[in-house]
């Protein structure tokens, strides 16, 4: 198994062909899809053509359990801002009144709406994350000739995010063997003690930065001045080669983008009014 | 004559330090040679090496007096980079070394800071991951290697780069002695390439058979500079300035205080042993 | 030795990390009053998840790991650290008060304990690490690297745990500040009563100050005995990549000359060298 950013792909998988790039591509423009589409069955339908391709790359799936409760508490929470939380609006049709609280069919609609535009995005996200490595997410950017300063920088950012998490971990457990104990305690006091851990995390990451520093000198990098203007070879991107399929599928994807606005701003298509969801659920609520 | 590295009068304060890090430091070092630095703690090891590669004073602040040259020119007057590439530098911290995110881009930068072509980096890359075996590991991240190997990738990543001399500060001090024995076998081909190499090491047992030249650093002066095996018969002076020194020179030495011996210190297990029978 | 209960007893303790990784496998050990046990291994062979296991860091994912008459499994962190104090290699991994004062009272703290205790505490730990009252309201932060261990060290003190775990005591050290940390800990087992385990690599460091050895390797333990017995079994240090200290190594390549291929230390070298050519000068 291959460790990706979020999870793990097997050494065999079908998304190794392609080209980070695409991957990037895919999250950039993919994940913009939702914006433009109201129907929520629409949306629903991109996020589960997201998970098919999930699973034909082949990631764990398990990491997705991670994710089911994070969804679930993500739809109350917009459920009850749209309606609990929504206020009083006469010009709405009101469905229901709980407790002294006034639950508006179009608050309600809207929430459904914005849940399940939402949810593709997330998707999209979830699936890049899981299916690149540090590496990919590089390349991409070293593809489309993003300044190398920058990919560095993102390059080190991820580098030192897994060093924190290592001597967060160490950090804990130093913690605990002081008799630190959270188990029972209210989660305002988790969260306050929590606090504490950055201290060692700073003074550790702090100390480290002189000695990367000067790692990164004594490999002749400077961020500025004449040595920065040297010409880079770029290797890594050597193991990279834009092929005929990754350009079709550029191509694909920016062809569904283009079918999908004017569709939404050509032909109005994708709106509530035709949603056969909301139409569905209107009926039911009455 | 232009010596690889000459250090004339040289002494360094920190900014802010009550007393200098190093004084009155006179040193000349050639190609070839593979010289090794011992001293206890704070005795100014880590900024004698800093000195040589113009890490000091480029990254630290502080007060310099006398001269330190690379190839007969001072290492202020480098253009930034050059001398980078001339003294390659190993550090102590396998973790904070490791700056990219597979262990191939870590070999590739800094050939890649220097502009050098994609030919010259392959066939380097090559050269280089056969020298210290790291061919399995080339697509592996950071955090999927132990420090052993980190820090033979960071090696190798410096070798990459072709330097003229290679100076490693405590580049197995964090490692258990597996990982410490296979750093040392590469130094021990470097060696043998006739690399110039300075090493600054603890670990005297490992040290010892490599170097052919041996300097006692302590309190920021060097306290005794000479070739291996004069510099171990100085055993009183080497234990007074806190050097521990390995187990069977530590014997022979204890035999010639108590005048049941009177030759030369063995520097290994091996000639150890050799005397011994000798004697039986 | 065996006569007594053992303070810590552990029983086919198998653990495995979360992601799946079996890292223990049937570990049988029992640790008594009064001892100075060195653990040790290659990096991966067990021995700090092992010493994790000790003090209720890590729970058993089988097997029990009994301290005193508490059981790992359904005792608190609290309750363990009072009997099992663990200090981490890298002091920084563990500071972060404001002084160093707050520091070494932090864990007094944790188990409740009144505040003059507390002050008791720490004045105690402070005079038995030897750090001087003027420290008390510095900045842990701008300590020196020898300072900071001993806060560390006196933080896990003033919890007063009988066993104590130091986590690689002179990795990184030279050989003034090695002997200066190691005759501190000497001095805790010898005349403070407390159990002491060291996790290292360190072989010279072992043969001076442990009198019993846990060799481990690969999640299993491969040797456990008084530190002259392991060093002999050297075929056995070797599958964990281990060598004995060289004085050792001498003296087993000449052990056919009559020296025991389980001296320690120089001081028996020469000893025995003196006698072994006594013997030979006076048949």
């Amino acid at each position: 198994m291959n460790k990706t950013l979020l999870g793990y792909v097997p050494k065999e998988s079908p998304i190794y062909f392609i080209h980070p790039f695409v991957k990037l591509y895919f999250l950039l423009v993919v994940s913009l899809f939702p914006m433009f589409i109201t129907q929520p069955e629409v949306n629903l339908f991109i996020m589960a053509v997201i998970l098919l391709l999930m699973i034909w790359s082949r990631v764990d799936l398990r990491i997705l359990r991670i994710y089911v409760p994070v969804a679930i508490a993500m739809g109350w929470i917009i459920l009850l801002s749209y309606t609990v939380l929504g206020g009083t609006h006469p010009e709405f049709e009101l469905l229901a009144k709980v407790l002294g609280i006034k639950i508006y069919w179009e608050r309600l609609r809207d929430g459904v709406v914005v849940y399940c535009r939402i949810l593709p995005m997330i998707a999209t996200m979830v699936f890049f994350l899981t299916t690149s490595r540090e590496r990919d997410v590089i390349v991409a950017m070293r593809s489309v000739r993003i300044p190398f300063v920058v990919t560095y920088v993102f390059a080190m950012a991820l580098r030192s995010s897994g060093m924190v998490l290592e001597d967060f971990q160490i950090v804990r457990q130093a913690e605990q063997a002081r008799g630190f104990d959270t188990t029972g305690k209210s989660l305002g006091y988790k969260i306050r003690k929590y606090v504490m851990y950055m201290i060692p995390l700073f003074a550790l990451s702090l100390r480290r930065t002189e000695e990367f520093t000067n790692a990164l000198v004594a490999r002749g990098y400077a961020f500025t001045g004449e040595a920065a203007k040297v010409k880079r070879a770029d290797y890594i991107l050597t193991h990279y080669s834009f092929k005929l399929h990754d350009g079709i599928l550029v191509a694909l994807i920016s062809i569904l983008f283009i079918i999908i606005l004017t569709l939404r701003y050509g032909y109005n298509a994708f709106s509530l009014d035709s949603s056969l969801l909301i139409n569905w659920l209107y009926q039911i609520l009455r | 004559m232009v010596h690889l590295i000459e250090i004339e009068n040289y002494s360094w304060q920190y900014l802010n330090t009550p007393q200098e890090a190093l004084k009155n430091i006179n040193l000349k070092i050639e190609q070839g040679s593979f010289v090794g630095i011992i001293g206890p703690n704070g005795a100014g090891k880590t900024t004698l090496a800093y000195s040589m590669d113009g890490l000091i004073p480029g990254q630290y602040r502080g007060l310099k007096h006398g001269v330190v040259k690379i190839r007969g020119i001072e290492v202020e007057e480098y253009p930034r980079g050059r001398l980078q590439q001339m003294v390659g530098m190993v550090f102590s911290d396998p973790e904070a070394q490791f700056t990219a995110m597979t262990v191939e881009d870590e070999l590739v930068f800094g050939m890649e800071n220097l502009g050098m072509s994609l030919p010259e980096i392959r066939e380097r890359l090559e050269w280089v991951t056969e020298l210290t075996e790291l061919k399995h590991l080339l697509l592996k991240p950071p955090y999927e290697i132990s420090g052993g190997q980190k820090q033979r990738v960071a090696l190798a990543a410096v070798l990459a780069m072709t330097p003229e001399v290679l100076i490693l500060d405590e580049p197995t001090s964090m490692l258990d002695p597996v990982s410490r024995k296979r750093v040392f076998e590469v130094l021990q081909k470097l060696k043998q390439s006739q690399n110039t190499v300075i090493v600054i090491e603890h670990s005297l047992e490992n040290l010892i058979p490599l170097a052919d030249r041996m300097i006692l650093l302590a309190d920021g002066e060097i306290a005794l500079d000479a070739e291996t095996g004069e510099f171990f018969q100085r055993l009183d002076l080497l234990l007074e300035k806190g050097i521990s020194p390995p187990g069977a020179m530590r014997f022979f030495y204890e035999l010639t205080q108590k005048n049941l011996y009177h030759g030369r210190l063995p520097l290994t297990v091996d000639e150890a042993a050799a005397l011994l029978r000798g004697a039986a | 030795m065996n006569t007594q209960t053992p303070f810590i007893r552990v029983s086919n303790l198998n653990y495995q990390y979360p992601d799946g990784t079996h890292a223990l496998w049937d570990i049988n050990l029992e640790i008594y009053e009064g001892e100075f046990i060195a653990f040790i291994g290659q990096n991966g062979s067990g021995k700090t998840t092992l010493s994790k296991c000790l003090n209720g860091l890590f729970k058993p994912t089988s097997g029990d790991v009994i301290v005193e008459d508490l059981n790992s499994k359904t005792s608190s962190i609290v309750q363990m650290v009072r009997r099992v104090g663990y200090v981490f290699q890298n002091p920084d991994h563990q500071l972060f008060n404001n002084n160093c004062w707050d520091e070494i009272a932090y864990g007094p703290r944790n188990i409740q304990l009144p505040e003059e205790q507390v002050k008791e505490r720490v004045e105690e730990a402070a005079q038995v690490v030897g750090l001087p009252e003027r420290y008390f309201s510095e900045h842990p932060f701008f300590l020196s690297k020898g300072l900071r261990q001993r806060v560390a060290i006196a933080s896990i003190l003033a919890l007063r745990p009988k066993l104590i775990i130091v986590d690689e005591p002179t990795t990184g050290q030279d050989a003034r500040q090695s002997f200066e940390i190691m005759d501190f800990l000497k001095d805790l087992n010898e005349n403070h009563g407390h159990i002491i385990v060291i996790i290292t690599h360190d072989m010279p460091i072992v043969a001076a100050y442990a009198r019993r050895v846990v060799a481990m390797g690969q999640g299993r333990i491969l040797a456990d005995g008084p530190t002259a017995e392991v060093f002999k079994q050297t075929e056995l240090l070797a599958q964990t990549f281990l060598e004995p200290p060289q004085i050792t190594q001498l003296a087993q390549r000449v052990q056919d000359l009559g020296y025991d291929p389980g001296t320690l230390t120089v001081e028996s070298m020469v000893a025995q060298h003196i006698a072994l050519r006594a013997r030979r000068d006076n048949p």
